[in-house]
């Protein structure tokens, strides 16, 4: 195989990285959204090249559900996130401060 | 392939059949009213329950079969979670009644309870990652919609947001820690996983480590497991108190069932110390849950804690699971009553914000001259929650303090949990017999009776010959519990 199975691991824990990095320091919203999107896709990634390595098929089909859910899921969390910017004109989620306790 | 009417299709096919047409018939209809709607559902969700019942008497299930080559398998264990979320279901959808008169888009919120209905449904049933995943997803995604439901009220749409963002957090730790254990063992099917976790390497151990922590972490957050449970409380008392009970007493519970499905019989199977690390989260769960329950003065965020505290107990029966053959099923029944007694209550504040507009507990002061059947319900499902003898919550509490001395034999640290358990409990009395303080022996601003919700109404006397009746006579329902136990003894084994 011309591409070792590492090369692509690597790859998905970097991604994974990045996504948990900006889930824990960003406060903008859709940045967050972008954090939580990179980390399904490292998670995608690995699928797929297990699924190539081992070889079956049953990863890549859970990869292809895992791109429709999270497709479904971010468009819940876009609307949310608009509702928010008509309420408040910002989307900083430490403004966000009603609760509390 | 899973027969065409087993439980988990038919389930499926009723609920979400209906929950795809309620819209449609908003579409058509002209004249505007939210009460058919929910009948509708109502209906979907009795016929379904009334299946599950059916199926179980003519014994068309199997025994607790905890892993199948199946995508589902129709077993005891998913049924008596199906019931349960059921239950929970149709007392959000009846206490929903008076609450969402005069809201907007009442057909979409009860066709979303019906769909996140249907996947925590699943979850219980599913017995491939595969589907366990997408049963999670079509759990979660309705009840962030659900959630932020009050679209002009800022508090909803944060907690909808908070609520969000560490439930997509949450769903995507799980998947790759799916990722990971497909990558070790090249298939997605649980049985497979847990065969080919035992048969690794000492090389690939950490690994296999990694996804078990990552399922935690995954399932630890919807469960409100301490460390990930910084989002509930804000959850919860920013929803629509009709929508913190379906978080409390269905998702929570469905979480349970994913837990009991992977983690329980993978830590089992890998014979790895995860007993301890459980028991750990267990006493810090119930103790961060209950301490930070006194302080409250919002009566949701207060419950929201609560609901923390119990996932605590709960998780006593799952870490004395490989030891004590009764962990599992004091677990299974906790979870049925922790449902019922936590609906009830969320319901019971969703009938005084209807009717009074507050939360807040100095606000609530003479209620039950004011609200005399909302306040007995809410009296006696806390009463049920802090464990009083005669109600479901004490049985099933003994069981689970029982279960961790009866693993004292083999584990010494085991009885402490026991104790941990019985402080805790002693230590919640103190803000549940506040709440109920306020409510019987304090003046209110007037005694006049106000008129109450008829759905709260149903809703309560619903649950109060639950508790109580499930208190005064639980064999039947712990003999159930029992039979919903996974066998153990199929499970493999590194010994």
């Amino acid at each position: 195989m011309a591409n070792a199975l590492i090369d692509f691991i690597l790859v998905s824990v970097a991604l994974l990285a990045i996504g948990i990095y900006g889930i824990a320091v960003k406060r903008n919203a859709i940045r967050m959204l972008f954090g939580i999107e990179m980390i399904i896709n490292s998670a995608n990634l690995n699928l797929v090249a297990f699924s190539r390595y081992i070889p079956n098929s049953q990863g890549q089909t859970l990869a292809l559900f895992s791109i429709a859910i999270a497709a479904a899921e971010v468009a819940v969390g876009l609307a949310l996130v608009i509702v928010a910017y008509r309420m408040y004109r910002n989307i900083d989620i430490a403004d966000f401060r009603s609760l509390k306790g | 392939m899973i027969e065409f009417t087993s439980t988990p299709i038919m389930l499926t096919l009723i609920l979400g059949a209906v929950g795809v047409l309620i819209p449609v018939i908003n579409v058509a209809r002209k004249e505007k009213g939210s009460s058919v709607y929910g009948v509708i559902a109502l209906g979907a969700l009795l016929a379904a329950i009334g299946f599950v019942v059916y199926q179980i008497l003519t014994k068309h299930v199997t025994p607790s079969a905890i892993f199948s080559s199946n995508v589902l398998v129709d077993d005891t264990f998913g049924s008596f979670f199906a019931i349960a979320m059921l239950i929970v279901g149709i007392m959000t959808t009846v206490g929903s009644f008076n609450y969402m008169r005069g809201r907007a888009n009442p057909a979409v919120y009860y066709s979303l309870i019906l769909l996140s209905s249907i996947g925590m449904i699943l979850i219980a049933y599913s017995t491939d990652l595969v589907m366990l995943f997408i049963a999670w997803e079509l759990m979660s995604i309705p009840t962030y919609v659900l959630a932020g439901y009050l679209k002009k009220d800022p508090s909803s749409n944060e907690a909808a947001i908070k609520y969000f963002l560490f439930g997509a957090l949450s769903s995507g730790i799980i998947i790759y820690g799916i990722s990971i254990a497909y990558g070790l063992t090249g298939s997605t099917n649980i049985e497979q996983v847990i065969v080919g976790f035992s048969k690794l390497g000492p090389d690939m151990m950490p690994l296999a480590i990694l996804a078990v922590g990552m399922f935690i972490a995954g399932f630890g957050f919807k469960i409100g497991l301490v460390p990930f449970h910084m989002w509930l409380p804000d959850a919860y008392e920013g929803s629509p108190p009709t929508i913190a009970a379906l978080l409390a007493a269905g998702t929570k519970k469905a979480g349970f069932a994913a837990v009991l499905r992977v983690i329980i019989m993978g830590a089992i199977a890998l014979n790895l110390h995860w007993a301890f690390a459980l028991a750990v989260i267990a006493i810090v769960t119930m103790t961060v849950g209950n301490l930070a329950a006194i302080k409250q003065r919002n009566l949701t965020r207060m419950l929201a804690y609560s609901s923390i505290g119990q996932a605590g107990y709960i998780l006593i029966g799952l870490s004395v699971a490989p030891i004590s053959p009764i962990g599992i099923q004091a677990s299974l029944f906790h979870i049925l009553n922790h449902s019922v007694m936590k609906a009830a209550a969320f319901i019971a504040v969703a009938g005084i914000v209807t009717t009074l507009g507050v939360t807040h507990i100095e606000k609530i002061k003479g209620l039950g001259k004011r609200m005399p059947i909302t306040a007995l319900g809410l009296t006696i499902s806390l009463l049920a929650l802090a464990g009083v003898p005669p109600l479901n919550g004490f049985w099933s509490k003994l069981m689970l303090f029982g279960s961790a001395i009866d693993a004292g034999h083999t584990l010494s640290w085991a009885p402490y949990l026991a104790v941990a358990g019985v402080l805790n409990s002693a230590l919640s009395l103190a803000y549940y017999g506040w709440i109920i303080r306020k409510m019987y022996f304090e003046e209110g601003e007037s005694n006049k009776r106000l008129k109450e919700p008829k759905s709260v109404i149903a809703v309560m006397i619903f649950s109060i010959i639950f508790i109580v009746g499930i208190g005064v006579y639980p064999d039947p329902v712990i003999e159930f519990a029992k039979s919903a136990v996974p066998i153990m003894s199929g499970l493999p084994s590194i010994h």
